[in-house]
């Protein structure tokens, strides 16, 4: 089968954004210190939807909520940047699908949070190229990773970038339709390839 | 704008046992103390005086349960259940207590909870209506329970009749599909047999659909069988995630109509009545003269956005309930918020005056003129939808699938309220069905 954009622009690994300071602001940086920072990551890959795992066993060092560390944008970006895309063998952050500046959290990690305030975390990605079928397929895997890595707090909006596929209202729709997403999480060839997907993510 | 009456929610013990996984929706028997939750691949049937489980349906669907309907209708001892699933079938089911002829059976059995004789007895899946496409999102039976409405993700809603002899005789026919929807039908709801009657030359019966193209029809047999679409409600700006007809009109007024949306808002529909239903209106169709009577009558409908409920919700909202005793509405979505509305009476500073809800139905009634939702008429103005209390975080940090009013048959209420007070239950993400008290 042909594929949709055979060429695309690929980013070096090493160029990616990264934490370079776990407590600094997150400005991409060109150490190559991603690899340590996904093998130091405990596993959030969790099976059942809701579960709460991530917060629960996120590193704190107290039993009090109140210190669990916020999730910031670098995080996100971590969490879905290792996801590989459907059809080359390259991941999202790699082919920037996604891109450390279009993750927006609201309200901002940096304001202390309580577990049952909501919080809002778009991604707006890039396909590859504006007539991307597979651009439904990508942001379903996006939203499936960080729904099942993060706090049940947490509303994931996944969207296409403004301008960058031609269908994007669409496919913007789809994504963020719960009970689509819910019937298309049961399809089973579809199931498979997100699994494909998100079998980098670790 | 200040809402009146303070009214405040107070969580009642969930039912057990918990789902732990998402639940989608919580159906209320019309008579029975009991209440069907679709979660998973199954249902779990409450029952509403011990708030715990009365029994299971499963091994019906390959994928989840997302609806159910009660059918209407039958004698105490027997009850029957349809599903919707997302294996694009639904699941007609019925159990019944053969055992106990006269006594009373299954109306004694689950008011006085007894458990053990419950569970002998089971749930059996007779019928599979097979025919949509791809996942069905919503299923209802009509008010008597001839008619039985699906719909799915294939973009069509699908009316099956009950032809079968008897009640035994389990045989449904096809009489419809519908296919003027541009996006998935999200939801399917008859009109109540409350001042309804038959509209010239339709049948009575009144299906109401909503869909993922931010649209809602409205479909009536037209006398001949044919089901036919009389109205498309544009305004809504996001999916329409549901439908309530009005439960329990005032003065002789048809139903109107309850929608909700990915959009944010709930609005209130008004069908506009002719002058006289029973005579051709003179001046529109003098002209006409000797067509026959049932080509006299238009075939639309005109229906118009009468009110958008104050806003309540940042995210979308997946349902609403509409109280037939206290004519209060509630709302649940992504958001995690229980919302509570009332319609009250108003002088024209917008202030909440003491007039009560028959009178303001009363200036309803009279001739009002309306133009894009807008009341032009004075009078129309002295109804309006109040927030009356908001509830955040009431399953935590999960979203709400649904809300419905319910009666209370549990220990916590008094006697003499048994099946007359009324609850909210709200089911969520986080597998808890649980029950509000309102005071």
């Amino acid at each position: 089968m042909d594929k949709d954009n055979a060429n695309p622009t690929i980013l070096n690994v090493s160029e990616l954004p990264t934490r370079q300071n776990k407590k600094k602001a997150t400005a991409p940086g060109k150490d190559a210190d991603l690899d340590l920072d996904i093998v130091l990551r405990k596993p959030e890959y969790l099976s059942a939807p809701f579960c709460d795992l991530s917060w629960a066993s996120d590193d704190t060092d107290s039993d009090d909520g109140f210190t669990i560390e916020p999730i910031d944008e670098q995080e996100i970006y971590d969490l879905i940047s290792t996801i590989s895309d459907p059809e080359h063998p390259l991941s999202l952050g790699q082919l920037a699908v996604v891109n450390l500046p279009d993750i927006h959290i609201t309200p901002s990690p940096s304001l202390p949070a309580d577990p049952n305030t909501l919080t809002q975390v778009l991604v707006k990605i890039t396909p590859t190229i504006t007539h991307c079928s597979l651009a439904t397929v990508i942001g379903l895997g996006i939203r499936v990773r960080l729904e099942q890595a993060l706090p049940p707090n947490y509303r994931v909006d996944v969207m296409i970038k403004e301008g960058t596929h031609s269908q994007d209202d669409q496919v913007n729709k789809q994504l963020a339709d719960k009970e689509r997403v819910a019937a298309a999480l049961e399809n089973a060839t579809l199931k498979g390839v997100l699994d494909k997907m998100l079998e980098t993510c670790v | 704008m200040a809402p009146t009456t303070p009214m405040k929610l107070i969580p009642l013990p969930p039912f057990k046992p918990d789902l732990y996984e998402r639940a989608w929706q919580s159906i209320p028997h019309p008579t029975l103390p009991l209440l069907a939750t679709a979660h998973q691949k199954s249902v779990t049937v409450f029952s509403l005086s011990t708030l715990s489980e009365h029994s299971t349906l499963t091994n019906g669907h390959e994928r989840s349960v997302r609806s159910a309907s009660w059918k209407p209708n039958l004698p105490p001892h027997k009850l029957c259940l349809v599903t919707g699933s997302f294996d694009s079938t639904a699941g007609l089911w019925r159990w019944e207590d053969e055992g106990q002829g006269g006594s009373g059976g299954l109306e004694v059995e689950i008011t006085g909870g007894a458990k053990e004789d419950a569970e002998e007895k089971d749930w059996e899946l007779i019928v599979v209506l097979d025919g949509h496409d791809s996942e069905i999102k919503s299923v209802a039976f009509s008010p008597s329970g001839q008619f039985l409405a699906t719909c799915s993700r294939d973009k069509s809603v699908w009316i099956w009749e009950d032809v079968g002899a008897s009640e035994a005789d389990d045989e449904w026919e096809t009489v419809a599909v519908l296919n003027e929807h541009e996006g998935d039908v999200k939801a399917v709801a008859w009109c109540p047999d409350t001042n309804r009657s038959g509209r010239g030359r339709y049948g009575s019966d009144v299906l109401a659909s909503a869909s993922y193209d931010d649209t809602v029809r409205i479909w009536r047999e037209d006398g001949e069988g044919e089901w036919v679409c009389v109205a498309v409600l544009e305004g809504h700006k996001g999916t329409v995630w549901g439908i309530q007809w009005e439960p329990n009109p005032k003065n002789e007024r048809f139903p109107r109509l309850l929608t909700w949306s990915a959009d944010r808002t709930i609005r209130v529909w008004t069908l506009k009545e002719e002058e006289d239903e029973a005579e051709a209106p003179q001046h529109a169709w003098s002209g006409l003269g000797r067509i026959p009577n049932t080509m006299r009558r238009s075939l639309k409908e005109e229906w118009v956005c009468t009110d958008t409920l104050p806003a309540a919700h940042t995210r979308d909202i997946y349902s609403a309930t509409w109280s037939a005793e206290t004519g209060l509405v509630a709302s649940v979505g992504s958001d995690g918020i229980i919302a509570l509305y009332k319609e009250e009476a108003s002088d024209v500073n917008g202030k909440t005056s003491t007039a009560t809800e028959d009178e303001a139905a009363a200036e309803l009634d009279g001739d009002v003129h309306m133009s894009n939702g807008h009341p032009e008429n004075k009078l129309q103005t002295s109804r309006q939808w109040n927030l009356l209390s908001t509830m955040p975080n009431a399953h935590g940090p999960y979203e709400i699938n649904h809300i419905t009013w319910c009666k209370r048959y549990d220990a916590g209420c008094p006697p003499d309220k048994k099946g007359v007070e009324e609850m909210l239950v709200t089911t969520g993400d986080d597998g808890i069905v649980r029950p509000w008290q309102i005071s």
